[in-house]
């Protein structure tokens, strides 16, 4: 899997909807509601009206399958609004149900050995051209995946042995022998979707797409004006809850600080902004038309992530001297207080797939500089006249990268760096651009650790893709892996694995639980804060508006409308 | 003159092609074209390959000069990050920047030329420090905040006090949804945008004409036409204001390279989508291709732009038209 | 006022015959006379020295050490306890801006220096002389502007790293174009004038012509130039940063602080962030102002005041 730019890693994960149905909030599979702030679905709203909503990033392409379509925004504003999910992480807020989307009619059935999933298409649904939605589309879109050079991710697809079609509105996905995708609600859904065969089959998908495309399968139409905006206008063709609003703008505004004035003077009428210090303190200095969401219960994760085959971070002692020498939790205290997160994250695994991992595994990593001297001599070290730790003429030193331009993660690092040196180690800050971070240090493991943020794009595990050792980037697997941290422990890979693997959810569940655990031990990474989501919008808009953190806050925007 | 002018495109066309080379030579080797290719599948094969399809196994002088004759043909290379032909993106970019410049420049003058004059002329009077106050308040703070600052008193500020529905400026692009051209919007629009991006030449240019124009009343002509009875207008403006105005000329011409640059944070406060953010995009992203595009053709701007301003020079005093 | 016929001071310079622009002398005594006449010079030298102490004593004169965050403390702003305030991560604003200054004048006062020297060496020469010096230099002058600062800037501290010494290179290697082209233009204009004339016929040489004669005569723009380098290299540096291309923690300038306040700039309880290091900025920038004003009227005799 490849990388995008940008300040997260993005995963495709291995589903299961079952933990996440926990939600009060029944959704039908026809119009995705949800609790969470703003009005409910059932009162009434206003028919017209446009809309302004700020974009923080403009996408490089439209071309969701390819690998210049790894951005966040580029999904959120376009992707979710033109083209038809099978699986849709539904609700606003801290409660997401990953539920069928209404491409399909009624949940698909799966049976195993092999496995064999079957989707049926809502007999309504249709492109904007009026061609039905079929399983052609499938077949097409599970091709490319497969075979096609210009691939984001194809997770879940390589082990496809056939799709095939009873009739025009029947899907049979039928695995390899022996081959199980546990995740398989992630297939034609999150950052893939259904693509329609009847307009790029035979032709270069990635040259028709990429600039933008005029039809859809979603209840919306998509216009992008490059460097400016993405326009979004009603589908008048589309088969379910049509839009109430006439015309959604997304503007592109690349400082925070100039999106906020924007939003204070009226000039746009909602923003989804970086949880950045400078956002916290705006929100402080008072919004008063405005409704503000805040949820800390997201997809998001930022680790201090480490490179576990480079010294000195190949030795457990010292990864382990390090968790205790840092104060996590002041640290997002300080981030976050004002948000209301006052506590570090303990699991790499963010909060949406907290059915699939410990959340408490690393709370024993707290401040303790007892611990830090206890584990450092015992290792060997001791402290030299400068306050540092020494062992065999070496110092305690090393260098953390990270993104640059972003002052929350600068401040975090200075932190840091300064409970760092008390606790006897060296540590230099060296920043780098997003695209050379993610695209050739990390991969290139040309790092000893690295301060970013994972953002999961569905609510299902996955972590073999990033913790199993065949997954470490080698020439044998043509350095395309993404375990970027060098983990390497068997027991782990084995647990790891039948959560990819194994079609039962409890067990699925308990080796997920063991494998956080088993993570915490060997201090792989170290968790620091959960990335709040925060969403700001205009009082003047009503319908089932919140945070939909796999999503985007604009998943559900043909129920909105805006008062007079 | 007209020799004067052909003489000086002859002597820039060199400058160019040798900056051109430069510029070249500094991307190549700070940006790898295949660096993205490094995490695929079979990453040596992949980069050998691109290698050669790039041509990048060749003399850098040789990659230059292929890089170069297409420029000349109008083909400037796709972009890395889009895929889009560089020479059209740079196209859509440069139309609203030289508005920014175009209306900058000329605000920019008129109000420096005014408040170096009068400085000048009243020099160390209480508006004098005032002017020289604010002017090193303009040249002392960087653009950026003072763009939001702009913002937030001027935009921001009234809609909050007052109530207003519309803001009295926009701080968001140029143009209103839906409108276009010459109109109160697009004022409403550029105002802010122009102020910010020509705050810091207005400072300098006035403390230049003020400190040229110092000079020139106290040289020795100026004293003949005093002592022969010439009126203190006359002695200001036709003797001391055209020799005064060199010095400014060559820091105005020099300053449109200067302004490009303002134009990378102007346009990103103001959310516009020009020649600044075009670079900022390809600077992030790596992208090569268009990063080379920019610099060719900014630095053909700023060489007309140099061009105009010889013309003005050779207008002001006749004797330098001779060099 | 300038408008009233100022009598020379009794000296030596009204031997000259009239008409004839007085030169400025080397004499010792009559420049320093000069430049203590000007207040506001003086006054500048001492903000300016003051400065300097301050900033490179840091190590003495800061309350608290460099960079020391206190995540317990809430920020807030001067108080008994810090005079200039604390930031988001409780760090003390006095220490920080004093520090600052280490790295902001550094850059500030060497990127001038040596843009100036070099601007002015190659300005005068090519103005002086003329003909094929001219053109070559003026190409090279050519060559170097015609790219924008800011651009070559952000590709050259991915080149050569985020040091102070990288930027102190590049923005002086790019900020000597402007006072060389302001220089040839002034020494073009005054090497027609009669005293230049005199200077010639009395057998003096070429360096000593623009030296003695010619330079003191462009000192103005010259020092404006000065000036306005050290306050545009701590901008450029603070720009950089803003774009994501500024010096690493934990080093700290003035450039750092202002980015670090971006969103101070809109509220009233945190405006104290920009406050100090602005304060310091402008003190500094107004400071070799009046030192060059100063210097102006020092160089020349008939300058009223």
């Amino acid at each position: 899997m490849t990388l995008k730019h940008g300040k997260a890693l993005r995963l495709v994960a291995i589903a299961s909807a079952l933990a996440l149905i926990a939600a009060a909030c029944g959704s039908s599979s026809k119009n995705s509601s949800g609790s969470g702030s703003g009005t409910t679905a059932s009162q009434s709203i206003p028919t017209g009206g446009t809309l302004t909503i700020g974009a923080e990033q403009e996408p490089d392409c439209f071309d969701w399958l390819g690998t210049c379509a790894g951005s966040s925004w580029g999904l959120w504003m376009a992707e979710v609004n033109t083209i038809p999910l099978a699986y849709v992480a539904s609700g606003v807020g801290a409660n997401l149900s990953y539920i069928p989307g209404p491409v399909l009619a009624g949940t698909p059935t799966v049976t195993s050995n092999p496995e064999t999933i079957t989707y049926k298409i809502n007999p309504d649904a249709h492109w904007s051209d009026n061609v039905p939605i079929t399983c052609d589309d499938f077949v097409y879109t599970a091709n490319q995946q497969q075979t096609s050079n210009d691939i984001y991710d194809r997770t879940g697809y390589v082990d496809i042995a056939s799709v095939t079609c009873p009739d025009s509105k029947t899907v049979v996905v039928k695995y390899k022998a022996g081959k199980t995708y546990a995740s398989w609600q992630n297939l034609f859904a999150g950052t893939v979707g259904i693509m329609p065969s009847h307009i790029l089959k035979g032709k270069d998908r990635d040259a028709l797409m990429k600039d933008g495309y005029t039809w859809s399968g979603g209840p919306w139409i998509a216009k992008w004006n490059k460097g400016d905006s993405i326009v979004l206008t009603p589908n008048a063709n589309y088969w379910g809850a049509k839009p109430h609003l006439t015309q959604v703008t997304f503007k592109f505004l690349a400082d925070t600080s100039a999106e906020f004035q924007a939003f204070k003077s009226g000039q746009v009428s909602m923003i989804y902004p970086q949880p950045q210090l400078d956002v916290v303190d705006a929100i402080q200095q008072g919004l008063p038309d405005a409704n503000t969401v805040y949820n800390s219960k997201t997809a998001s994760a930022e680790a201090l992530w480490i490179n576990n085959a480079k010294p000195p971070f190949d030795s457990l002692p010292f990864r382990q001297a390090v968790a205790y020498a840092i104060d996590r939790d002041a640290i997002v205290n300080r981030l976050f207080g004002k948000l209301g997160v006052t506590q570090a994250v303990n699991s790499l695994n963010p909060y949406v797939v907290a059915a699939y991992s410990d959340q408490n595994a690393w709370s024993n990593y707290k401040l303790d500089l007892n611990k830090v001297s206890s584990l450092m001599t015992g290792a060997g070290w001791t402290k030299g006249s400068d306050g540092l730790w020494a062992k065999g003429g070496q110092k305690a030193s090393f260098t953390i990268n990270s993104t640059t331009g972003n002052k929350r993660r600068e401040l975090t690092e200075t932190v840091m760096q300064q409970q760092l040196r008390t606790a006897g180690f060296d540590m230099k800050i060296a920043n780098q651009k997003a695209s050379d971070l993610f695209g050739q240090t990390l991969p290139a493991g040309d790092y000893q650790i690295a301060l970013f943020a994972n953002d999961l794009t569905s609510p299902t595990p996955g972590e073999c893709n990033i913790f199993c050792s065949s997954n470490i980037p080698t020439p044998a697997n043509g350095n395309s892996g993404n375990n970027w941290y060098r983990v390497n422990i068997p027991q782990l890979d084995t647990l790891l694995q039948t959560v990819d693997r194994s079609l039962d959810d409890q067990t699925r569940m308990q080796d997920a639980k063991q494998a956080d655990d088993l993570m915490a031990q060997n201090q792989v990474s170290l968790p620091l804060d959960p990335l709040p989501d925060i969403v700001i919008w205009s009082k003047n808009i009503v319908g089932p508006v919140g945070d939909n953190s796999i999503e985007g806050p604009f998943w559900n925007m043909q129920d909105w409308g805006v008062k007079s | 003159m007209l020799t004067y002018i052909l003489r000086r495109i002859l002597y820039s066309i060199p400058v160019l092609i040798v900056a051109s080379f430069f510029v070249f030579w500094g991307v190549r080797t700070t940006y790898d074209p295949t660096a993205k290719y490094r995490t695929s599948k079979d990453a040596a094969r992949v980069i050998a390959e691109k290698k050669k399809e790039l041509g990048l196994d060749r003399s850098i002088f040789a990659q230059w000069w292929s890089w170069f004759t297409n420029f000349l043909h109008g083909d400037l290379g796709i972009s890395y990050r889009t895929n889009d032909p560089v020479s059209s993106m740079i196209r859509k970019a440069v139309w609203p920047s030289l508005q920014l410049m175009f209306w900058g420049t000329i605000f920019a003058l008129a109000i420096a030329i005014g408040v170096g004059v009068y400085s000048s002329v009243k020099q160390y009077s209480a508006g004098d420090y005032a002017f020289t106050g604010l002017s090193y308040v303009g040249i002392a703070m960087p653009p950026f905040l003072f763009g939001l600052l702009a913002i937030a008193l001027l935009v921001t500020l009234p809609v909050e006090k007052f109530h207003l529905s519309q803001p009295i400026f926009y701080s968001v692009g140029l143009h209103s949804e839906g409108q276009s051209g010459f109109n109160l919007d697009y004022l409403r629009h550029i105002a802010l945008p122009v102020l910010t991006l020509t705050v810091q030449s207005v400072a300098v240019w006035s403390r230049f004409q003020r400190a040229s124009m110092l000079d020139v009343l106290n040289a020795d002509y100026v004293r003949t036409s005093r002592a022969k009875g010439v009126p203190e207008r006359n002695v200001i403006f036709r003797h001391a204001f055209r020799n005064a105005l060199i010095p400014l000329v060559t820091v105005v011409a020099l300053d449109s390279a200067f302004l490009v640059g303002g134009l990378v944070v102007t346009e990103q406060i103001f959310s516009i989508s020009g020649m600044g953010r075009l670079f900022l995009d390809a600077l992030t992203g790596g992208d090569a291709p268009v990063l080379l595009g920019w610099f060719v053709v900014v630095a053909i701007f700023v060489i007309v732009f140099n061009l105009i301003a010889d013309v003005a020079y050779g207008v002001l005093d006749p004797r330098i038209r001779v060099g | 006022m300038t408008t009233a016929p100022v009598l020379p001071d009794v000296d030596t310079e009204l031997a000259l015959p009239p008409g004839a622009e007085p030169v400025a002398r080397s004499n010792w005594q009559l420049f320093r006379r000069r430049f203590f006449r000007h207040k506001l010079a003086v006054v500048a030298i001492v903000v300016l020295l003051l400065l300097l102490v301050v900033c490179f004593g840091a190590s003495w004169i800061a309350p608290y050490p460099k960079n020391q965050t206190n995540l317990l403390i809430t920020p807030g702003g001067p108080s008994a306890k810090h005079w200039f305030g604390t930031n988001a991560l409780g760090q003390d604003m006095l220490t920080q801006v004093l520090y600052g200054g280490q790295i902001s004048l550094k850059i500030g006062i060497a990127v001038a220096f040596f843009s100036t020297v070099v601007g002015v060496f190659v300005g005068a020469i090519a103005g002086f002389y003329r003909g094929w010096t001219d053109q070559g230099l003026s190409r090279l002058v050519d060559l170097f502007l015609i790219v924008p600062e800011l651009a070559i800037l952000a590709v050259a501290i991915e080149r050569l790293g985020r040091s102070d010494n990288a930027f102190i290179i590049v923005l002086a290697a790019l900020g000597w174009m402007y006072i060389a082209r302001v220089v040839r233009g002034q020494v073009l204009s005054l090497r027609e004038k009669e005293f230049v004339e005199a200077a010639r016929a009395s057998g003096a040489s070429g360096p000593r012509i623009i030296v003695r004669h010619i330079l003191p005569n462009c000192i103005g723009p010259i020092m404006v130039n000065a000036t306005l380098a050290i306050a545009a290299a701590v901008i450029a540096e603070s720009t950089l940063t803003y774009l994501g291309l500024g010096l690493q923690p934990p080093a700290t300038s003035w450039g750092i602080l202002l980015n670090q306040a971006e969103s101070a700039v809109t509220s009233t309880s945190q405006f104290y962030l920009v406050f100090f290091p602005g304060l310091f900025l402008i003190l500094t920038v107004l400071a070799v102002n009046f030192l060059g004003d100063g210097l102006r009227d020092a160089f020349d005799p008939q300058s009223p005041h």
